[in-house]
């Protein structure tokens, strides 16, 4: 639950020389710096219209900035706005805020003014000079501003270290003379932290405190004393205490000091509270006799504590505390609490946003059913105990407690020396066979073994249980596997299906290779790479006899013979075969002029020992794309006066 | 103190640190050596502003030292002598003065030596018809060029209409029209926004006059009504001549001074 009001956000206000500073360094860094009397004097005009311009719009937003941001006390709640006008003064806030306002104004018309003139000037020299003359006049406007601007400096860093009072919550308001003890409750109930002195007027400022009651956030509020004296002749510090008191809807705890130590009589303290009573009306209030370790309400004279009795009327009860002994802070502020929160729920009981949550509010109550008698169920462990407890018998377990019934781990460790100390038993509880080994010390490590590798008890009779089990298992022959028995036709039909399998196998990659969409060989590549194995197997395949096709294909790598030497047989296939080759044969040109396998494999050998120091380092090789100057000069010299250089 | 001020309620609480007071006496030492850095590294124009303050501060701290100076120097004077009878151990002592009584005469002679011109402008810069006159072009192929513009700042009087525009010969623009000027009194060494009456005399041209153009050394008329001055006679005087001392074309106001 924060507060509404927050007024940290406010941005600082600079001092007026450090604000022309700004807005002047703004301008010259935002803006172009560059100006030519050989400039055309359009755009000569132009800049320093720019410059005029620029300057009176930064003035501008940074006043507009300061003007937005400063609250405006019509609209915050009227506790702050009050606060406010008494820490400082609402005719000088405004005051220096509607001067703003005007100096705003001003500097507005000097910048439209001047850039009128600008539009008449006929020179670099003249434009110049009325751009001085403008930036002078802006400057001269907010350097008379430096009172508003340091006042409203201050108004800033005081409104930032303002308590963050949220005006609407649940608030306790502690009130009453000086020096009667304020302070010392509200660092008795909250942890404020507030000075506590033994003189008037400690505190100067209102001080808020939080504490939590009911599981709710409440916020103590400690206010500067309060002397008993007419309203004007207040100064500033009470008035900070009446703003409170009047404008907080909250539980006022009324502080007297009836030993007198303070300074003031009670007779003073009362009448006090009389004068300020009006500001009491309708909150609930509480006359609290503080110090009592050092006087109460019996120790007084008559004619005082009767004085004492007839200020509690109805709406207002009495309490005693001692901030000293610390007795009665609690019930004081439990029926302060209670007071305001009853308060509170009866006023939104009152108004009319209830009845919306009222409506939908049900309590449902199931009406009896039957006759059966259900009650709830107790666990007869749980009603024995309650017996016994009844009984004031201290019950037969050794761990009972006369008042508890039995002794609980956080006694223990009261007894064995509180919190830090005690070492809760974890091994009490251990179930086993025998309550002696509770204690026992078991080693990690015995003979280079790991115990717990051995802590299964058991283990041998677990082994020989599985053992037998197997073997019970292996005679009745489950991992027996079944016999081979395959007659022929079986035999034939399986192989037949792996052959079909296989074929399939190799037909799916062959259309996978011939995909339209993969990059595909040359007919001229794929011609080198076919070789004459291939061809006699495909002709095998096809139930034909490869040996003329290959003795062709053997003679057309062979050196050119003579005709006569020529197997007959072969001559005729030959001559019958003459018909136009479709593709010329292709040479390998990597092997041509090499003698012979042998040379090949060494000459392989050398490129690839010679290519392989580059490819290990990756450099760029010859064979590589390079760009050899990426800026040829003939491309990019030359002026470029009018046009493209699309004509180079 | 106020709830939020954690600094000083750390300090109230707690104390400064053992040697806060020599390390703020260090501090301030070595704030001028720091300064001196500063000015020789800083450029651009931050120096300009920065050179321009430590200039005005060291102009003032003179001018201070220079007042105390003044105040402590004595010099000998011969009519101060000393009355009644002197110890003979006195009896060469010369009357003294104070220096500041002297720079007060000179002070004085200079006034009155200034006072001797009766314009406080005698001379001004003469103005070509070009640069107070722009061209406008007109007729429908913009050939012709007889319309003038007035760029400089001009008094039109009250009832001022102006002919029809076609006709118009000198065409003075709305936003360079002034309607008051801010006077000073040399003697009253004041200065008060008059309303401008009229324009007696442009020391540049006759026709400038007649144009109610106002530049440097232009003598107008003023309404010094406001200012409650009366003749020898014990007339109310409401209408006084002023001499512009500034130029209004560059400065975007008139400054005028009063002539008495």
């Amino acid at each position: 639950m924060s507060s509404i009001y927050n007024f940290k956000k406010i941005a600082p206000v600079p001092e007026a020389g450090d604000f022309l500073d700004i807005v002047l360094s703004k301008t010259q860094r935002k803006t172009p710096t560059v100006v030519h009397p050989g400039y055309k004097i359009t755009r000569i005009r132009q800049f320093y219209m720019r410059k005029v311009k620029f300057t009176q719009e930064t003035f501008d937003e940074k006043l507009h900035q300061i003007l937005t941001e400063f609250p405006v006390l019509d609209n915050v709640h009227p506790f702050y706005a009050d606060l406010m006008n008494v820490l400082y003064d609402k005719d000088h806030y405004k005051l220096a805020l509607g001067q703003l306002n005007t100096a705003k104004h001003l500097i507005d018309s000097v910048g439209k003014d001047y850039v009128r003139l600008l539009k008449f000037g006929d020179s670099l020299y003249r434009c110049k000079q009325l751009k001085r003359a403008a930036l002078g006049r802006m400057a001269t406007v907010m350097k008379r501003q430096k009172d508003s601007l340091s006042y409203l400096e201050q108004v800033r860093q005081h409104l930032a270290r303002l308590p963050s009072i949220d005006p609407n919550t649940r608030t306790l308001i502690v009130c009453g003379y000086p020096n009667v003890g304020k302070s010392s409750f509200m660092n008795k109930v909250t942890r404020a932290d507030v000075d506590v002195q033994p003189y008037a007027f400690t505190t100067k400022s209102l001080f808020v405190g939080h504490m939590d009651y009911k599981y709710l956030r409440w916020q103590v509020i400690d206010t500067p004393g309060i002397l008993d004296h007419p309203l004007e002749e207040r100064n500033t510090i009470e008035m900070q205490s009446i703003t409170a008191l009047a404008h907080l809807r909250a539980s006022v705890l009324f502080f007297i000091d009836l030993s007198e130590q303070c300074g003031y009589t009670i007779q003073d303290q009362i009448s006090l509270f009389h004068s300020i009573k009006p500001l009491f009306a309708n909150k609930p209030t509480l006359l609290v006799m503080s110090k009592t370790d050092v006087c109460t309400i019996d120790n007084v004279r008559p004619e005082e504590r009767q004085m004492v009795e007839d200020a509690v009327t109805d709406g207002v009860s009495l309490c005693q505390l001692s901030s000293y002994h610390e007795t009665g802070i609690t019930e004081t502020r439990d029926l302060a609490c209670d007071r305001l929160l009853q308060q509170r729920v009866e006023m939104k009981l009152k108004g009319n946003k209830i009845s919306g949550v009222l409506n939908r509010i049900n309590v449902a109550q199931p009406g009896r059913r039957d006759t059966v008698e259900r009650p709830a169920h107790i666990p007869e462990a749980v009603l024995r105990r309650r017996q016994q407890q009844q009984n004031g018998a201290a019950g037969d377990g050794d761990d009972d407690d006369e008042t508890m019934g039995r002794m609980l781990e956080r006694d223990l460790e009261v007894e064995g020396g509180g919190a830090g100390v005690y070492n809760v038993d974890l091994k009490k509880r251990y179930m086993l066979a025998s309550d002696e080994w509770k204690y026992d010390v078991i080693p990690e490590i015995i003979d280079g073994k790991n115990v717990a590798d051995f802590i299964d008890p058991d283990i041998e009779e677990k082994l020989a249980e599985l053992e037998r089990e197997e073997e019970k298992l292996a005679a009745e022959g489950l991992y027996d596997s079944p016999e081979e028995s395959m007659d022929e036709e079986e035999e034939r039909i399986r192989d037949t299906a792996r052959r079909i399998r296989q074929r399939k196998q190799i037909i799916a990659q062959t259309s996978h290779i011939n995909d339209v969409n993969r990059a595909k060989l040359t007919t001229k590549a794929k011609a080198a790479v076919s070789t004459t194995e291939d061809f006699s197997e495909h002709l095998q395949r096809l139930g034909l006899n490869p040996s003329l096709a290959d003795e062709t294909a053997q003679r057309a790598g062979r050196k050119r013979g003579r005709s006569e030497s020529r197997d007959p047989a072969v001559k005729m296939a030959r001559s019958s075969s003459l018909a136009a080759r479709a593709v010329s044969v292709i040479r390998d040109r990597s092997v041509m002029g090499l003698k012979d396998e042998r040379s090949r494999v060494a000459t392989e050998k050398s490129k690839s020992m010679s290519m392989r120091r580059m490819n290990l380092m990756a450099r760029a090789g010859e064979a590589d794309r390079a760009i050899q100057s990426k800026k040829p000069k003939h491309l990019f010299t030359g002026k470029r006066s009018i046009g493209s250089n699309d004509r180079r | 103190m106020p709830q939020n001020e954690y600094i000083e309620e750390s300090i109230r609480r707690h104390g400064r640190r053992m040697d806060h007071a020599e390390r703020k006496r260090k501090r301030e030492a070595r704030q001028v050596h720091k300064d001196a850095e500063f000015a020789q590294k800083v450029h651009g124009l931050k120096a300009k502003l920065y050179n321009k303050k430590r200039h005005s501060e060291k102009i003032q701290m003179k001018k201070t030292l220079k007042m105390h100076d003044e105040k402590n120097a004595k010099q000998k004077t011969d009519d101060a002598v000393p009355e009644g009878a002197v110890p003979a151990y006195l009896l060469d002592r010369e009357g003294q003065q104070r220096a500041k009584v002297l720079s007060n005469m000179l002070k004085q002679k200079r006034k009155e030596k200034a006072g001797k011109w009766n314009v406080p402008l005698p001379k001004v810069r003469g103005i070509a018809e070009d640069e107070m006159f722009k061209v406008v072009k007109t007729g429908k192929s913009k050939s012709k060029a007889w319309k003038r513009m007035v760029t400089k700042p001009t008094f039109v009087g009250d009832g001022f209409t102006r002919k029809p525009p076609k006709y118009e010969r000198f065409i003075r623009p709305m936003a360079l029209r002034y309607k008051k000027a801010n006077v000073t009194h040399p003697e009253l060494k004041a200065t008060f926004q008059l309303p401008i009456i009229g324009v007696k005399k442009n020391p540049q041209s006759p026709m400038y006059t007649q144009l109610g153009v106002l530049t440097k050394g232009t003598i107008i008329e003023v309404n010094v009504a406001e200012l409650g001055l009366v003749t020898t006679g014990g007339k109310v005087l409401w209408g006084k001549y002023a001499q512009i001392t500034n130029n209004p074309e560059n400065d975007g106001c008139i400054n005028a001074l009063l002539l008495v």
